[in-house]
């Protein structure tokens, strides 16, 4: 306990408002109203007599009627030709993968219901992001195409078929041009389908685009070293990463494949070795790769290429004009730290931006250049193909459309009317096309144009490949009957371009002449594995072309060109990201990792900057770009935003997408613009009040630990030195009693290590969480009246740095004011039920609902439950969570989940809970149970990894590890014994199951 | 002595092996047409029918046309016998377009006249169907036992209190006409009415009080075993859309369970078989013979379901709505296979004599209490399974030469079943 570091959760928390004050001693976010009842008009209202017997009548007669003997008749009807691989109550899993990640794919009894990560994957072989968890639910989606349509009318396929091939063959007559517009296709077999359609109909392009754009990165390289190409990055073979607002464990590139990579060099097995990278972030809005920095600076977002161009400097000793100056002196002087760090981990490091500009990119080429990166940490050879989008072709081709010479356009899984930042300029191109074609599987904002819809299937239901990386070729293979009459756009293409083939028959083809011949492996090997790697290429090293001077002026007028106005930095949410999967209520209620806003996008400015203009919390903003698009969005006071600016996500405001998604948020995409052929996603602007409020769906403190000591950290310095520093496991422990006694788990003693260093707060353990236990979505009002579901969060907690002083005493904070709240370090905290073995909410129930179980669980029995709620209140984590309604049956959710086909995601070893009973973690005991049952039948001790938690088999880094404590050799007591292992509140001396272990920080040393 | 000791055991011997000998050759032809019936049901059925072609001929009256030397040799092995050029043999082979009948190798001489018994047994029978015998729960309710008898204590007690009463108003009587000369002679004849009858006993608070208290008894055990009974459905028995009966398929014909209910040994459900499982024998078996050579109307409805046209499945198939005889709550989980497959337990355990079903009925409450009752005493089968030996080994640590039974290791945990 040798911390008085003073951690918050939110900016009311720091300051004990008055209304914070008030809702962390209420249980509840609106007071009940049982003084209306008890008091006053309540009692003063009279029964009659007639009535009150009329009551007691009906109720007696309601009693003794469901008292009846009447047997429920449920029909149970079996295969009538049972498909031999199918036994129904055990789940089957299938390889495919989900945008070039290969996934594992859970299905019961033919529907399926997770997503989990392939073991034996490359790229990423452990966990998934959110989004890759909550695309299950995309495919129960009920505002789906169900039918093909033309002119708005549905119709059959025949018809659409007809009309394409005659659209088809007058734009061929004609010589007007035919042009596929789609998102990043890396699929081999489709590219191969194309160029026969091409064969077909000659003016057929395909063009590229996506909704947030990476070919500045491809030009760049084109530039300075001939490779239109974007690199495969290797953060796990960097010890210095320096990013400026690349949010490259976030939403950059390929995110959660980085998480591993980064994460490798800092879990508690790397630091037992006593290694530990250091990443340095400069950025504008908090990401979450800066929530994870060991230093980060906020900076503008016209000071990136100042600090670049500094960067530069103090790494190869030039002097090109133009770095940061002593305006940003904090900035200034942790570029002179960070050059010096580079240097001595030269080949061994790492600079990215996250700006989409070709000079910014060029010049980031330049210093991993001078750093001898090439061939180390990044690798050219082994290009990435996963954002192909090139937003000059699709520049090229509106240009065409509107000059009238396109006379046919596919649209495919590319959504325009919603992304693209000039909406005219698109409605004027598209007016000029014959026939426009959408694959859409849902009536979105493009399809409003469009002549056709010819619905794709979901990627659940269809056959297909993709080609994330060199030599990686992954397969999509249907896990499910297509539910609605859609038909896979390949299967589309191919019968367009005049072939009766099956398109399973040509991906099986193409992929036996061209990707597995001479493997030895055949098709159904494959289809095991899900994966075809062709292996490595050898990385080199490459040198720079270019004029450096010149490319870092050009780099300048562009970051000058933002400095003006509000400076606007435009992002994507970890949970909702580009905005494609805006109808999944299971991502829109994923807490936002640091600002946990819920159901909403909003614009981030800074506390200290806010007060200057006189914003407050809650207050709407109007936000007029420079290109005059306006938006009004609620504000969030962002500690750790940059003076000067403001963030707002893209992804939000789609205003076709379907009932739970329509209209949430505002919009952000139309600020966006294109400089040097490439999408930029800065602006500049306007900000005034409206004059209006609005409270956002915020869960920061709904569950607050009332400023208790629960974080726990040190620096990696201090770890070395002592691997208990910061853990409070040091001095004598004061004697305790125990007024139960011991719990004994002879047999199995289930408990969870949680690595703070490992956990990045990404929330896809959440959303595995919702999928595992059947948790339901509540939406925005309820979230606001804190009762959100989650049996997980992911808690975060802001601290301050003063002059690089970490530790900042309670009585200090007073004395804090203004840009020194900007200067704050985060933790992220998954906590979930801590199975305590002297549990206090067991104590108070007054029906023995919980209980402990012998293996050192903490059961709930919901049948057992009828809701005091007394446990809740006992609970020193605020880990339960009650019932308000039945979600899974009331009209009132119907937006989310509650529909006869959503449910089918439903996991039918978890029961659905009812209104009015407590839920929380249960340790994914359906897991335990199973992996008990499986090793019994095998009859077989059982082996450490033969359980996994969902939320742990979600986890990337694997931050959340679970096991038998009572087995010494697996791997959570291993992770037990480790030093740094400290228990959440193990002074009231609940024993808590769930082992967390210090945050370390790698801090830059002046 | 002794010569006359050995005489007498002699006799009482032989008189013995005479009883013995007759009563065997009572029970033996019966026996005999038993054995035959099953071996019948078991090896025949799927080619020969009684009383009409199938596959192969009809074999009433069997033992008339053949010799049982020859039909021993035939059943044996047929190929054989039209091999060696026997003219009845080979005329029979070639008057059934040339199909062999299955040479039948490991049945003995016994087993094969059991069979020929039963086919001349069941030839004389007429051709109508058994009947069946009602395949009811015999619901041995001892509850219901005690209520009869609490019935009839009441009875019996209430007739006592009524001969008291008489004897006390007869002794009241006595006094007061010792007391008072006769009174009022000559209303005695009329004799009270019922009402008054009624009336002089609602009089009488001891037995109102009594017949007040029997009738709270009553009432209250009666509702306390009708709340108790509350969502318990046993003895449930509904009608289901085929009248598939578990006593000839699982008695009679000794089908293991698992061949229809094969997930009962590897998945939390024992499932109901598809309608494919039950085309493996009834693609053959179509109980023609009990039906005038038609097809059972029952087995029909399978044909119905699949689309049978007698060579493939059409595409006009409509599934086959079982009604759900088991029904837990949502709230328990409960896994077949760790019940069956781990544990060992025979599906009777639960079911009931299920091979004596016509109709399933639910044999078992299904009870909380009734699921903990058997996790209390059942020991734990662990014996041969390495999982449970670090339980085991942990289990006689603390409690050595205790059961193990499924509750020490903590089978009735509510998370065991309730998640």
């Amino acid at each position: 306990m040798d911390s008085n570091k003073k951690y918050w959760k939110g900016l009311e928390e720091l300051q004990q408002t008055p209304a914070f004050v008030e809702n962390s001693k209420s249980e509840f976010a609106e007071p009940l109203p049982i003084e209306n009842v008890l008091e006053g008009p309540g009692l003063e209202k009279k029964t009659p007599r007639r009535d009150f017997l009329k009551k007691l009548g009906f109720g007696i007669g309601a009693v003794s009627l469901a008292a009846c003997q009447n047997t429920p008749v449920h029909k149970s009807i079996p295969y009538l030709i049972k498909p031999e691989e199918v036994t129904p109550g055990i789940p089957n899993y299938y390889a495919s993968s989900y945008n070039g990640q290969s996934v594992l794919v859970k299905t019961r009894e033919g529907r399926p219901i997770l997503i989990e990560a392939n073991p034996a994957a490359k790229l990423l072989n452990c966990g998934t992001d959110a989004a890759t968890q909550a695309s299950v639910l995309d495919l129960y989606d009920t505002n789906k195409l169900k039918d093909p349509k033309i002119g708005g009318r549905e119709t059959g396929w025949a018809k659409v078929d007809k009309a394409v091939i005659a659209a088809l063959d007058e734009a061929n007559a004609s010589g007007k041009q035919i042009r596929i517009v789609s998102s990043t296709l890396n699929s081999p077999t489709a590219l191969s389908l194309i160029a026969q359609f091409t064969a077909k109909y000659p003016t057929t392009k395909l063009v590229e685009i996506d909704s947030v754009s990476y070919a500045g990165i491809i030009k760049a390289n084109q530039n300075s070293f001939g490779k239109a190409v974007i690199p495969h990055y290797r953060f796990d073979k960097a010890e210095v990463i320096v990013s400026v607002s690349a949010d490259f464990i976030g939403t950059w590139l390929s995110g959660e494949e980085y998480t591993q990579q980064f994460i490798s060099k800092r879990d508690y097995k790397s630091l037992e070795n006593g290694k530990m990278s250091r990443l340095i972030q400069f950025e504008s809005g908090m990401s979450l790769t800066g929530s994870n920095a060991d230093a980060r600076i906020p900076i503008k977002v016209s000071e990136e290429v100042p600090v670049l161009i500094a960067l530069y400097n103090a790494i190869t000793g030039n002097n090109v004009a133009g770095a940061i100056g002593s305006d940003n002196a904090k900035a200034q002087k942790v570029v002179a730290l960070a050059s010096k760090e580079l240097l001595q981990a030269k080949g061994k490091s790492v600079v990215v931006a996250g700006s989409n500009n070709v000079a910014v990119q060029s010049l980031v080429n330049a210093i991993n250049v001078a750093l001898e990166n090439y061939g180390n940490t990044i690798d050219l050879d082994n290009a990435s193909y996963q954002y192909k989008g090139n937003d000059t072709d699709f520049e090229s081709f509106l240009n065409e459309a509107k000059a009238g010479n396109v006379g046919v356009a596919f649209f495919l899984n590319t959504n325009p009317a919603y992304d693209y930042y000039d909406s005219k300029k698109l409605a004027d191109a598209l007016e000029k096309i014959k026939t426009k074609i959408s694959f859409s599987d849902r009536e979105d904002e493009t399809s409003v144009y469009m002549d056709i819809l010819a619905p794709n299937h979901s990627y659940l239901e269809s056959w297909g490949d993709g080609n994330a990386l060199t030599g990686y070729y992954t397969i999509v293979q249907p896990t499910i009957n297509p539910v609605y009459n859609t038909r896979q756009y390949e299967q589309s293409l191919l019968i367009w371009s005049g072939s009766e083939q099956d398109y399973y028959d040509y991906l099986r083809a193409y992929w036996e002449q061209n990707i597995l011949a001479g493997t030895g492996r055949s098709w159904d090997d494959m289809l095991q594995t899900g994966f075809e790697y062709k292996g490595e290429v050898a990385a080199q090293a490459y040198s720079f072309n270019g004029d450096i001077n010149s490319i870092a002026q050009q780099a300048l007028s562009f970051s000058k060109s933002f400095a003006k106005d509000v400076e606007v930095q435009l992002y994507q949410s970890i949970a909702l990201r580009d905005g494609k999967q805006g109808n999944n209520a299971l991502l829109h209620e994923l807490p936002d990792p640091i600002s946990k806003v819920t159901w909403d996008n909003y614009v981030a400015i800074s506390p200290a900057y806010a007060k200057s203009l006189g914003i407050v919390e809650n207050d709407v903003l109007k936000v007029t770009g420079e290109n005059g698009y306006t938006v009004e969005l609620p504000v969030l006071l962002q500690p750790g935003q940059a003076q000067g600016t403001v963030s707002i996500a893209v992804g939000y405001g789609r205003s076709k997408v379907g009932k739970a998604g329509n209209n949430i948020g505002k919009n952000a995409y139309p600020f966006a613009k294109i400089v040097d052929g490439a999408q930029v996603l800065y602006t500049t602007a306007k900000i005034e009040k409206t004059g209006d409020s609005y409270i956002l769906a915020q869960t920061q403190t709904h569950h607050t630990i009332e400023g208790r000591n629960v974080v726990r950290e040190t620096s990696f310095k201090d770890y070395l030195h002592d691997p208990a520093h910061g853990s409070g496991n040091h001095g004598t422990k004061h004697k305790t009693y125990d007024l139960w006694n011991k719990y004994e788990s002879p047999g199995h003693k289930w408990v969870l290590a949680i690595d703070l260093n490992a956990c990045t707060g990404c929330g896809s353990c959440i959303v595995a969480c919702n999928l595992e236990n059947n948790i339901p979505v509540v939406g925005r009002d309820e979230v606001r009246r804190r009762r959100e579901m989650h049996w997980m969060r992911v808690d975060r907690y802001y601290s301050f740095n003063v002059e690089g002083n970490e530790v900042t005493k309670e009585k200090e904070l007073a004395s804090l004011s203004g840009e020194d709240l900007d200067d704050v370090s985060v933790v992220h905290q998954p906590m979930m039920c801590q199975h305590c073995d002297h549990a206090p909410c067991e104590t108070v129930c007054p029906v023995l609902a919980t209980v402990h179980s012998n293996e050192g669980l903490n059961h709930m029995a919901y049948n057992r439950c009828f809701g005091t709620r007394y446990c809740a209140n006992n609970c020193p984590y605020k880990v339960r969570r009650f019932n308000w309604f039945n979600y899974w049956n009331d009209s009132r959710f119907d937006n989310y989940l509650n529909n006869e086909f959503t449910q089918l995601v439903l996991n039918p070893d978890v029961t659905s809970r009812t209104r009015g009973v407590m839920e929380k973690c249960s340790m994914c005991i359906q897991r335990i149970q199973a992996g008990k049952l499986k090793a019994k039948m095998e009859k077989r001790p059982l082996k450490d990894g033969d359980i996994v938690m969902a939320c742990g088999s979600a986890c990337s880094a694997n931050a959340i590890i679970f096991g038998d404590l009572n087995d010494p050799n697996s791997e959570v007591s291993k992770a037990l014994k480790n030093e740094r292992v400290y228990y959440v509140l193990e002074e009231i001396n609940v024993q808590p199951n769930v082992g967390y272990m210090t945050k370390v920080r790698n801090t830059l040393e002046a | 002595m002794r010569n006359i000791s050995l005489l007498f055991r002699s006799v009482v011997k032989s008189l013995m092996l005479i009883m013995a000998t007759g009563l065997t050759i009572g029970t033996a032809s019966a026996q005999d047409v038993k054995e035959g019936e099953s071996l019948f049901k078991q090896k025949c059925t799927s080619c020969h029918a009684i009383n009409s072609d199938m596959v192969g001929p009809a074999l009433k009256g069997v033992n008339d046309r053949y010799s049982e030397e020859w039909l021993l040799k035939w059943i044996k092995n047929s190929q054989a016998l039209v091999a060696s050029g026997d003219e009845q043999a080979v005329a029979l082979f070639e008057g059934h377009n040339r199909v062999a009948m299955t040479p039948f190798p490991d049945l003995s001489d016994d087993q094969i006249r059991s069979i020929l018994a039963y086919i001349d047994d069941a030839g004389q029978a007429p051709a109508a169907s058994a009947t069946a015998e009602g395949g009811a729960a015999n619901n041995n309710d001892v509850s219901g036992f005690m209520l009869v008898g609490l019935g009839i204590v009441i009875v019996i007690a209430l007739l006592v209190i009524f001969a008291l009463n008489r004897v006390i108003r007869t002794l009241e009587r006595i006094i007061v006409n010792k007391e008072i000369e006769i009174v009022d002679e000559e209303e005695e004849p009329k004799g009270p009415t019922l009402m008054d009858k009624v009336k002089v006993l609602s009089k009488n608070k001891r037995l109102v009080f009594f017949a007040v208290l029997m009738l709270v008894v009553f009432l209250g055990s009666a509702g306390w075993k009708t709340l108790w009974d509350v969502g318990v459905h046993q003895g449930y028995q509904p009608v289901q859309p085929i009248k598939f009966s578990h006593q000839l398929h699982a008695g009679i014909n000794q089908i293991e369970c698992q061949y229809c209910h094969s997930g009962a040994f590897k998945s939390k459900n024992a499932s109901i078989p598809s309608a494919n499982v039950c085309m493996n024998c009834h693609k053959y078996v179509t109980a023609s013979d009990k039906y005038n050579g038609e097809t059972s109307p029952e087995i029909q409805k399978i044909y119905d379901a699949l689309d049978w046209d007698g060579q493939n499945y059409g595409p006009d198939q409509r599934p086959i709505q079982w009604i759900r005889i088991h029904n837990l709550p949502d709230f328990a989980y409960f896994n077949h296979s760790q019940h069956v497959s781990v544990a060992g337990l025979e599906c009777q355990n639960c079911h009931g004599p299920i091979e004596t079903m016509d109709e399933v009925y639910q044999f078992s409450p299904l009870t909380m209490k009734w699921c903990v009752n058997c996790h209390r005493e059942t020991e734990v089968n662990h014996k041969d399974n390495a999982y449970y030996d670090k339980l085991v080994a942990a289990h006689d640590k603390l409690k050595e030469g205790d059961k193990i039974t499924a509750a020490s290791l903590g089978g009735l945990e509510c998370g065991k079943c309730h998640y």
